[in-house]
């Protein structure tokens, strides 16, 4: 008996060990990394590769874009330039200068009515710069957005300057979706390749599988509820949201979200939640995120001519929900709602 | 056949239905948990299919946090010291995938389980 036992002791190791090596190739683990910056949360799960240090790293990198663009950090090169309003051109980074460069440009698309981040002085205005919420008055409004627009800003090589003393510029409406796209580079040459990296970003989300071209899953948040709305499919790319539900404050029952209209000076009011899906390319994030906004401060007739403007350019698709809570999408993407067969 | 080769046969389907079992047990769907995170380390679980009212008091980055379970399969923050109180106001926690977060306090809330077969939710 005892010749019997050791053979089938072996076996059973061996197969054991067979079957632990197969399982644990066939799936790595995932790690899931919790980071809090810019006033939001930072979740990154990767699945392979030195995950672990990956997602040191993507913090790291969202950290620099911080220290970069943050509208309160003593050392930020948004906090130089506009404490040079009014003064005089200030040397920045070429990175810096590119996502300026990048943002004027999307600006453009709607010629500066429903996106500019120069409209911060009027953000200001409303409390969403230190949180103290208060309704402003109409004439404080407009003599705010008299100075409050992109034209005060003169971008001349690596310089940029704010030409009234009181204009201010603030990136916090592009700087989490440029975060996407310094994480997007990184992980395009790291070595060894993970095989999966979601980046969930306040909610703005970087699904990477490299060449895996695996098939996303992506739920959208119902504006007025925790569940999910439905949900759409996609390969890599990069999903920005832009909603009024975030960040907002109530007074005699009216909701005033943060994402200010340019053209008006008061909280965009049109819609709940824009979804804005684009293509891994460099600054899609970045773009996407400030479209977010140009769809949300936009009505129907206007997304739909605007996305026509901007489609083939990386956007993939948009899912809206307006302000009476109708779901529509632009774009050959496919939205299932949450109960449909 | 002799008697030794039948043993070992069965002692393989054995050895492997083994394997089988312990690969699933490792890997089974949790019920629906809530996992309680302060700066990224899980300072605490909750079973959320339990029908007891669970209070759990915990310290964030900023202070003290109250959060309860109601026995229904919600967790929600009912007090918190941050100054913006939007953690105490975000509709309660009770899917795969829902959170609340406190920022103030590098607190996050996760419902865990799985069943949605979502990725990401884009918010």
């Amino acid at each position: 008996m005892r010749k019997v036992i050791a053979p089938i002791v072996a076996l059973m190791v061996a197969g054991a060990g067979l079957a632990a090596f197969f399982v644990l190739r066939a799936s790595p683990e995932p790690v899931t990394s919790t980071y809090f910056l810019m006033d939001t949360v930072l979740t990154v799960k990767t699945t392979g590769g030195d995950a672990a240090a990956i997602n040191e790293h993507l913090h790291a990198l969202a950290s620099d874009v911080d220290s970069m663009t943050s509208y309160y950090k003593a050392e930020s090169e948004t906090v130089r330039v506009n404490t040079a309003a009014g003064k005089g051109p200030v040397s920045v980074s070429p990175e810096y200068g590119a996502l300026v460069k990048a943002a004027v440009a999307v600006e453009a698309i709607d010629h500066g009515r429903t996106f500019d981040i120069a409209i911060s002085p009027v953000s200001s205005l409303w409390g969403f710069t230190t949180k103290d919420f208060r309704v402003p008055a109409a004439k404080e409004i407009s003599d705010t957005l008299a100075y409050s627009h992109s034209d005060q800003l003169v971008i001349s090589g690596n310089t940029v300057q704010l030409r009234d003393h009181r204009a201010r510029i603030d990136l916090g409406g592009i700087a989490k979706g440029y975060s996407l796209d310094v994480m997007e580079e990184y992980l395009h040459s790291v070595k060894p390749q993970p095989r999966q990296v979601i980046v969930d970003f306040g909610g703005d989300l970087l699904l990477y599988s490299g060449g895996r071209k695996h098939d996303w899953k992506i739920g959208i948040r119902d504006p007025r509820g925790q569940e999910i709305i439905g949900y759409v499919r996609s390969g890599d790319a990069f999903v920005a949201t832009s909603g009024d539900y975030e960040r907002y404050f109530e007074r005699d029952g009216k909701r005033y979200c943060h994402i200010i209209d340019p053209s008006t000076g008061y909280p965009g009011t049109l819609n709940q939640s824009v979804t804005v899906i684009t293509d891994i390319q460099p600054m899609h994030g970045a773009i996407g995120d400030a479209l977010g906004k140009i769809f949300f401060c936009s009505p129907a007739e206007t997304q739909r001519s605007l996305f026509q403007t901007v489609q083939g350019q990386g956007i993939i698709g948009a899912i809206l929900v307006d302000a009476t809570g109708t779901q529509s999408t632009l774009g050959p993407i496919t939205f299932v709602p949450t109960g449909a067969p | 056949m002799k008697r030794s080769d039948r043993i070992t046969g069965v002692v393989i389907l054995v050895a492997v239905a083994l394997v089988v079992v312990f690969w699933i047990v490792i890997h089974r769907t949790p019920g629906t948990l809530a996992v309680v995170q302060v700066d990224g380390k899980v300072v605490a679980t909750v079973d959320l299919t339990s029908h007891e009212v669970q209070t759990l008091r915990i310290t964030g980055v900023l202070g003290p946090l109250v959060i309860v379970a109601d026995g229904k399969g919600s967790i929600r923050v009912t007090a918190a010291t941050c100054p913006d109180q939007i953690c105490v106001h975000t509709i309660p926690a009770r899917s795969p995938g829902d959170q609340v977060i406190c920022v103030p306090n590098h607190m996050v809330i996760t419902i865990e389980g799985e069943g949605t077969g979502i990725d990401a939710v884009a918010q």
